[in-house]
């Protein structure tokens, strides 16, 4: 539609000659943006005096119920509720001071521990103490009457792992001179991982002439073949020209020379 | 203060900083307080329907997005509130006579208290007598500022239909205006 007959209908319009088709034609164009509602007479008018119209003011009654609501609505919000506790924007804070919190907790108590090197001299001294123990019980079951009680102390020295000088000096002396076979027996095995030790050594070849027991002197003489003692073989041929040493016990004796040599 | 937009405080009251809501609550408690009186003449009720479209603001605050206008929001939450209070009040509103007068005597009181000049006086009793559609176009349009786009939004409709509504609601008040006029 031409600007010229737009004008046309709004001078129609303006003079309240309009018809009903004309008015709906208006209408449509006003719907379109073509004809603005200023451009009609008497509704631009009206249009602006209802916004001057001043809006009634309420009363204070609703400024206090709103305040009020508030109010309330404000100390609900501050109620406990897990679904809020977890909510991401208040969580992240909470999360990250918990986790500096657990750090910093973990770093004091790093610090603070008991020192170890401590802790390991404590249990040293446990360890020997019960060591001890263990020595002075093997001891004094060694001065015991009973041959097993006997027996009991030298495979408690088994135990010991690494006996004190005093426990292999002990064991030589029950090997020396014990009445009994099977004591002196069991306190050599005790004796054979000592064997290494010169002193104990030592003390080992020269109870070779001592020994009058065959089985003793056998089991001898099979440990100097282990220990490759070559000085034990002047003590071995001592038993082999007593005269009381057995036939057997001499033949083996002899073997066991020729393996050393 | 006046720097924050609407918008801005009304995304602060969804982040829980309800204090922001008083704000809101200072700069439109008078347009929306008119815009329900303008439609039910009844100064207590407009005053509850004020306090329920906060109350629902609030309720739903996490709603609001930010990317619309405030107001627009706000008129929309203030049409359903109207709705809802007069569908669950139908069989009362079959007003007594009782509470008709009732209604016209605030309706002279309120009159000759805020409209002074005679002019809108008249305006304002033609508008009690335009049927409740053209009275909510004309109020919205008053108080969005003849934003007829957001009205649009407001009402579900096009900016050209809610022109063509303007358009008709100004007629028949300029009609009941000139009658009253006539009789005065």
């Amino acid at each position: 539609m031409s600007t010229e007959k737009i004008q046309e209908l709004i001078e129609k319009y303006n003079a309240q000659q309009a018809d009903p088709t004309e008015m709906k034609l208006i209408e449509k164009l006003i719907e379109e943006g073509l004809i603005d509602i200023a451009e009609l007479q008497g509704l631009q008018e009206m249009e602006d005096q209802l916004v001057r119209m001043d809006p009634p003011q309420p009363s204070l009654k609703l400024d206090d119920t709103f305040y009020h609501m508030l109010a309330e609505e404000k100390r609900k919000g501050r109620g406990f509720s897990w679904k809020a506790f977890f909510a991401w924007p208040e969580f992240a804070p909470r999360l990250a001071f918990a986790s500096v919190t657990l750090l910093l907790g973990l770093t004091a108590g790093f610090f603070l521990r008991a020192p170890q090197p401590q802790k390991d001299q404590e249990i040293g001294v446990l360890t020997k103490e019960v060591s001890d123990l263990k020595e002075m019980m093997m001891l004094s079951l060694l001065e015991k009457e009973s041959a097993t009680d006997r027996l009991k102390a030298v495979s408690l020295s088994e135990d010991m792992g690494q006996a004190s000088q005093k426990v292999t000096s002990a064991l030589l002396q029950t090997l020396n001179h014990d009445d009994n076979v099977n004591v002196r027996l069991a306190a050599l095995d005790a004796l054979k991982p000592y064997s290494k030790d010169s002193k104990v050594r030592e003390e080992l070849i020269r109870s070779i002439s001592k020994q009058d027991s065959p089985l003793v002197q056998i089991s001898l003489a099979e440990l100097m073949v282990e220990m490759q003692a070559k000085s034990s073989v002047k003590e071995l041929e001592k038993i082999l020209h007593n005269e009381n040493t057995p036939t057997d016990v001499k033949k083996k004796i002899r073997e066991s020379i020729a393996v050393i040599i | 203060m006046e720097a924050l937009t609407d918008n801005a405080l009304m995304l602060k009251v969804k982040d829980n900083d309800l204090d922001k809501l008083g704000l809101l609550f200072e700069r439109y408690k008078r347009p929306l307080y008119g815009f329900f009186y303008g439609m039910n003449k009844d100064a207590d009720l407009s005053e509850d329907l004020v306090q329920n479209v906060f109350l629902r603001i609030l309720k739903y605050r996490y709603l609001f997005r930010g990317e619309g206008d405030f107001r627009t929001w706000m008129y929309h939450i203030a049409r359903n509130v109207n709705h809802d209070h007069f569908r669950k009040n139908k069989l009362k509103a079959k007003d007594s006579l009782e509470q008709w007068q009732e209604r016209l005597g605030s309706d002279e009181n309120r009159s000759t208290e805020y409209q002074k000049d005679e002019e809108l006086q008249l305006l304002s009793m033609a508008m009690d007598r335009l049927p409740d559609d053209k009275r909510e176009i004309l109020l919205l349009s008053k108080f969005q500022d003849k934003k007829y786009k957001e009205i649009g939004e407001i009402l579900g409709c096009s900016e050209g239909a809610v022109k063509v509504k303007v358009f008709r609601a100004l007629q028949d008040l300029k009609a009941v205006y000139k009658e009253l006029e006539k009789h005065m």
